[in-house]
């Protein structure tokens, strides 16, 4: 029991980094809630769904072209929809509220598109885990922590070492500074977009191979990704890791004792902890209402 | 035209609870997207009242408004020591445990099954069981909160309200004591929207969770946005237009399945495209902008 409930705790926590990563990137750069990327992060299994079971593609084609098309989602709504809004000089309340009306259209137009009940990318027998430990764990599953690692890892090298990571770091600390300095802003946060949407698309692949997928499946998801950023502390890619595997091991030992419903809840109560006696996180900066 | 008169009575019931949102995401500037859980607390108290205990409503209402205003507190208290996006997301984690309370406790609330069979209420032995009875019996909430509200609003403590949401930190230095003012703001909506929970128990006889959920929220937080910030009688307006538009469509022939989906499309939709043009709403007074930009614009349409 202990063993499974360990296994347990790793795949949901490499979800959940992975899910925090991606909107950690956005949050950080652009300083204002992204509703939305819970429908970004659904549309790409759906999309997968659509080039392999209706299309009939085979799948290392359509994965590839699902996270492309997540991307693409991402840029078109920051194209479409923010950049006119920050344009216009607006705040962040404001660009909350919008996404959340994009993300209620989007969400709406999957499950008309292609129903409300659950859709499933996996095809024949399902294969029984392997067993290590008196622990079973799936392939997939495997896949799901080693992909969440190195995605990890990759991020952290490009925010580290890269012209665009710095640009994107510059970006989030000071952006009149960084555009002052030569820094295409728009271009930075464009790119923000694109990657921070293809890694949700990723996690969301990964997910729907293991536990099927449904139109509602990104708000819970992007709420639990939120959760271990917060965890963790805005900005940090470790703080995510960090705030993912806690996150992961509270629910899963919290349901130990008690019925499995109750998930949510602990993930919420933890988040309510975390804003009242440390709102900045493991490795964030304190938050103020003034910056004079 | 009971169709119609169904129509209106959920109008009265939509004004009441974002009336309530009103006070505070209006007036005060706290975004909350936890109203539906207190409109939901509402519910439940009184179905629960109601069909354990046998109580008339005059006494489940303001048992939904007390015990919906004490968990206000529990919850503001802490909520209200952060601020914007955190507390959005301190209201949404609220929404998300009352929402799985609802579903889970299956003992007590009955779970996803929901609670059947809510009597109708009855003055002084006349039962509210027509449409119309009941459109009266909801106006008639509706205009006492309209007119509470808006003499409270107009009252020295609304205008705290307004200074706090315009610039906390000067009405700080004013020697007004802001978490106070915030606290009692969100106090006064949950309970507020507990009396359009009950109302709603009552109407539809049958409450279960899906009717309290974090888009039920959003919904609420949308008509008070659409219809304008800042206004109660854009609470009203909002909540007439996001309930009768979406009801047109079935006029056009939409079938049921697809018009569930086209409503929340339409209330995003209409979300979005408020907030790239038009972001202080209808009639609105405030938009959630800060010095200079939004509030500029503000001032020239008016």
């Amino acid at each position: 029991m202990f063993n499974q409930l360990l296994i347990n705790s790793i795949i949901a926590g490499s979800t959940y980094t992975l899910i925090a990563l991606s909107f950690s990137l956005i949050y950080s750069t652009t300083k204002f809630f992204h509703f939305a990327h819970g429908a970004v992060y659904t549309f790409c299994p759906y999309f997968a769904y659509l080039f392999t079971v209706i299309l009939g593609m085979p799948l290392f084609i359509s994965i590839p072209l699902a996270i492309v098309s997540s991307a693409l989602i991402g840029i078109l709504i920051e194209l479409s929809i923010y950049k006119p809004l920050r344009r216009k000089g607006t705040t962040p309340l404001i660009l909350l509220l919008a996404s959340l009306g994009i993300y209620i259209v989007l969400q709406n137009l999957i499950s008309m598109s292609f129903g409300d009940d659950t859709k499933t990318l996996r095809s024949g027998i399902v294969r029984e885990g392997l067993e290590i430990l008196g622990a079973r764990i799936t392939p997939i599953q495997i896949a799901i922590i080693i992909v969440s690692m190195l995605l990890l890892i990759v991020c952290r090298a490009l925010m580290r070492y890269t012209k665009m990571g710095t640009a994107m770091r510059a970006v989030a600390s000071d952006p009149d500074l960084a555009v002052i300095s030569g820094i295409n802003s728009d271009g930075v946060i464009l790119f923000t977009f694109a990657l921070g949407s293809a890694l949700a698309g990723i996690a969301a692949i990964l997910v729907s191979f293991d536990i099927d997928m449904t139109p509602t499946m990104g708000m819970n998801a992007l709420m639990m990704g939120v959760v271990a950023v917060i965890i963790g502390g805005v900005g940090s890619i470790p703080g995510a890791a960090l705030g993912g595997f806690l996150l992961a091991f509270a629910q899963n030992f919290g349901v130990w004792k008690i019925s499995s419903q109750w998930q949510d809840a602990i993930a919420f109560i933890i988040l309510l902890l975390f804003l009242l006696y440390r709102p900045y996180g493991f490795f964030g900066k304190k938050i103020r209402k003034v910056e004079v | 035209m009971d169709y119609l008169l169904h129509i209106l009575i959920m109008v009265c019931i939509y004004s009441i609870v974002s009336m309530s949102l009103n006070i505070l995401a209006g007036y005060t500037g706290l975004l909350s997207v936890s109203h539906a859980a207190f409109y939901g607390i509402g519910a439940y108290t009184t179905a629960l009242l109601a069909l354990n205990a046998g109580l008339p409503f005059w006494i489940n209402i303001p048992a939904g408004i007390i015990i919906s205003g004490v968990i206000a507190f529990l919850v503001a208290w802490p909520s209200l020591r952060t601020y914007d996006d955190y507390f959005v997301i301190t209201t949404f984690a609220f929404q998300i445990i009352v929402f799985s309370i609802l579903n889970n406790w299956v003992s007590f609330t009955g779970g996803p099954l929901g609670l059947p069979g809510i009597p109708q209420p009855d003055i002084f032995g006349i039962k509210i069981s027509s449409h119309v009875s009941f459109l009266i019996f909801v106006l008639t909430f509706a205009v006492l909160t309209y007119i509470f509200l808006n003499r409270l609003m107009d009252s020295p403590f609304g205008r705290i309200l307004k200074a706090i949401r315009e610039d906390e930190i000067f009405t700080t230095s004013l020697g007004k004591d802001v978490m106070k003012f915030k606290l009692t703001a969100f106090i006064i909506g949950a309970s507020i929207a507990s009396i359009s929970g009950s109302l709603y128990a009552y109407y539809i006889s049958f409450i279960d969770p899906t009717s309290f959920t974090i888009m039920e929220s959003i919904f609420i937080l949308s008509i008070v946005i659409i219809g304008g910030a800042g206004n109660l009688k854009g609470s009203i307006v909002g909540s007439a237009l996001l309930i009768f538009i979406p009801e047109m469509l079935r006029f056009v022939g939409m079938p049921n399945s697809i018009a569930a989906n086209m409503r929340q499309i339409f209330y995003g939709l209409l979300l979005v495209m408020f907030m790239m043009f038009r972001p202080q709403g209808i009639m609105g007074k405030f938009a959630f902008g800060k010095e200079g930009g939004v509030k500029e614009e503000v001032k020239k349409d008016a």
